[in-house]
């Protein structure tokens, strides 16, 4: 199934729309979003609540709500363009075969009535990736050793098991086919500190153990610094600055990222936290020009307008009239 | 913290691993046991209130004492030999005879004591003679009269409570796939039809059928001269199934369909299902594993409560529809004061609605892996 190509970009996006339908009119949850990332490396996308992350992650996984109004652009998973698949061949040779999620609310996401291997093992079954059933509760077996859920747990129903495991477990679920892209969904946002920083631990030794790509889209920016390799922000349904983690913790370019980098606390260092004042545009009727504009402490003139998204260094893409 | 975890649960727990269903085997049995004591408890309450009612708390046995002592007096006076008989001998004699008589049926036992005595003869069934009805076959026996008209019972409301749960999980899935359609919207509007009870319906249901098409008998089990053979007896039961059927059937279906598919539309909006889809299961897989399997307990308890409605509805639907169930048979027992089978038709129902909610229950404790004998003690 996998394909070897020159192009080394694992996941193209191109001008990615995803507009909801509502009683007060179309939200613009995802707008013009256009980025590509490499294979085995982690893109860490933050921003604000219901700046459209999550709808990103939607966007890409095709999981769309009813009230969908608008679903354009071009995705390429590999060289291979998704947009143009038919909704049940999407099912059949992308859904957790190459793409798979790790969702917002693992406590949720695990059906009550179902023991928990049985689940992790079912989308090898679905998608015939083993032969037999024994094959695909060794297979299960492996996924629940990589995240660190003891193997007795295997037996034992969601309800059985802490916030943490059942975490673990959707983490299994999501590697235990083997794909090219997992998207995680704030994995850590329900947790306790330290439960957060143990599956961190586990996402880290993933990513050095086998490699995948990894999406992971998060609001702690603090915490998602120790699994980055690139950097994605979005604001008001537009991404604002995509480049290196390294850039991006260090020394990011948009007004909106560095109000970001300096709303988050430091150790030894005395600074003041910065926040950025008001709050994000409604994603009903968002501005004409800059939606960060009214935000923006550099704003000027130019604002009135959009600006492009610019590739301002090499990988480096901002989209603000200062760094042209 | 990982290894620290594991080497805690390992030990009990490899066996554990291993047979899963042994443990779901000892979680039902258990949970079925105390369930079965729980039933019991209640049919023994229900049948005790029962006799202390139709007892009239013990004023009954004055009116039998009444009963005795003129029965005594009546046979007395037809015996000729009395006359001989001086007038403190004669009342002796009575006095004597009526005591043997309540010794005999046991009321010289205060009905304190007595009350318990009837509590275990009707628990066990051994609910002595009719005073008025009789079987088919002539007996008199409670016991009989009640075996014989149970199955009629059965037949009917079996076929119509399976019928209503397959069509109405069919239906509400359905519809809950289809939320907001003209179907939909249909069926929301045609719930108010269940504030009417089924026999309501059935006496539409004959006046129609039965009275002006003429396509389908007015009631009974079977036509007039019982078929003679197996197979014309039951196509015969069959065509008189259907009115009492559909009687029960439209009172009930909209209503259950509505409530079952909120359910559905409830449960399918669960992070799980999102889930499932992600995970590329085809939508009827989703259906089956991810809406209708955590579904079922919340369904099967709504149907245990139906069930508990529907019975107590019987004795009025069997009347209208001539049907030689157990409900027609109180109904009949009460209109000529049948204590004996009042308080039998009554321990049966007790016994019926026991049994059905400890089936439920059993059924109830399969589908859901939650439900377990104890708050923290089961948890492992």
């Amino acid at each position: 199934m996998r394909k070897t190509s020159s192009d080394s970009a694992l996941l193209r996006i191109e001008g990615l729309r995803l507009h909801f339908k509502t009683m007060r009119g179309t939200v613009q949850a995802v707008d013009d979003v256009t980025f590509s990332l490499n294979r085995g490396r982690t893109l860490v996308v933050v921003g604000e609540s219901g700046c459209g992350k999550s709808s990103l992650a939607r966007g890409i996984l095709r999981l769309l709500p009813r009230n969908v109004e608008t679903y354009s652009g071009k995705i390429y998973l590999n060289g291979d363009e998704l947009m143009c698949l038919t909704d049940e061949r999407f099912r059949r040779e992308v859904r957790w075969v190459r793409m798979s999620m790790v969702p917002q609310a693992a406590m949720n996401s695990l059906n009550p009535v179902v023991r928990v291997e049985d689940q992790v093992a079912e989308p090898l079954l679905v998608h015939k990736c083993v032969t037999t059933r024994e094959e695909a509760y060794e297979r299960a077996r492996e996924a629940f050793r990589m995240v660190g859920v003891p193997l007795d747990f295997m037996t034992r129903y969601p309800f059985e098991l802490s916030g943490g495991m059942r975490q673990r477990v959707a983490l299994a679920m999501a590697l235990v086919t083997d794909p090219e892209l997992v998207v995680l969904d704030e994995p850590t946002s329900a947790l306790d500190l330290l439960t957060q920083a143990n599956i961190m631990n586990v996402l880290k030794q993933i990513k050095k153990d086998i490699g995948v790509t990894f999406i992971l889209i998060t609001h702690d920016i603090a915490t998602s610094s120790e699994l980055a390799d690139d950097a994605a922000v979005m604001y008001a349904g537009q991404l604002v600055e995509f480049c290196d983690a390294g850039r991006f913790y260090l020394d990011p370019l948009h007004p909106y990222s560095r109000g970001l980098m300096g709303s988050v606390p430091t150790l030894w260092e005395r600074k003041d936290l910065m926040f950025i004042p008001g709050q994000p545009p409604s994603l009903l009727d968002p501005p004409k020009g800059c939606r960060f504009a009214e935000r923006c402490p550099d704003r000027f003139d130019k604002c009135e307008e959009e600006p492009p998204l610019t590739e301002v260094d090499v990988g480096h893409w901002v989209k603000c009239w200062l760094h042209r | 913290m990982t290894s620290i975890e594991y080497q805690r649960s390992t030990a009990p727990a490899t066996e554990r691993a291993r047979r899963p269903w042994v443990d779901t085997l000892v979680r039902i049995f258990r949970y079925a046991g105390v369930r079965l004591i729980g039933s019991l408890f209640a049919v023994v309450i229900g049948v005790y209130l029962t006799v202390l009612i139709a007892n009239m708390g013990g004023y009954v046995d004055d009116i039998r004492r009444g009963q005795i002592r003129e029965a005594v007096v009546l046979s007395m006076m037809s015996n000729p030999e009395i006359g001989r008989l001086s007038s403190e001998e004669y009342q002796a004699l009575i006095e004597k005879q009526v005591e043997v008589e309540e010794r005999r049926l046991g009321l010289h036992i205060p009905f304190p004591i007595r009350s318990f005595r009837y509590l275990w003869n009707a628990l066990t069934l051994n609910l002595g003679y009719a005073e008025q009805l009789t079987s088919d076959s002539g007996s008199k026996l409670v016991r009989l009269i009640i075996l014989e008209r149970l199955p009629a019972t059965l037949v009917l409301f079996a076929t119509a409570y399976i019928l209503l749960f397959i069509l109405a999980i069919s239906a509400a899935l359905f519809l809950s796939r289809r939320y907001g359609s003209f179907l939909d919207k249909v069926v929301v509007a045609l719930t108010p039809s269940s504030a009417a009870p089924g026999w309501f319906y059935g006496i539409f249901l004959i006046l129609i059928f039965a009275s002006a098409l003429k396509i389908l008998p007015f009631g009974g089990l079977v036509d007039a001269p019982p078929p003679e053979s197996r197979i014309a007896y039951f196509l015969s039961v069959c065509k008189h199934l259907v009115l009492p059927t559909a009687a029960i059937f439209i009172s009930s279906i909209f209503l259950t369909i509505y409530s079952w598919r909120t359910f559905f539309l409830i449960y399918s909006s669960e992070d799980y299902v999102e889930m499932a889809k992600a995970k590329g299961l085809s939508s009827s897989q989703i259906e089956r594993r991810y809406v209708l399997r955590p579904t079922l307990p919340t369904i099967i308890t709504s149907f245990a409560l139906m069930l508990i409605g529907l019975w107590t509805g019987a004795i009025v639907l069997e009347t209208v529809f001539n049907w030689p169930g157990l409900g027609r048979l109180l109904y009949q027992a009460i209109g000529m004061h049948d204590t004996p089978v009042i308080v039998g038709s009554t321990v049966i129902y007790a016994y019926l609605l026991a049994v059905t909610v400890f089936l439920l229950d059993i059924i109830y404790a399969l589908v859901d892996p939650r439900v377990k004998v104890g708050a923290g003690g089961a948890r492992p």
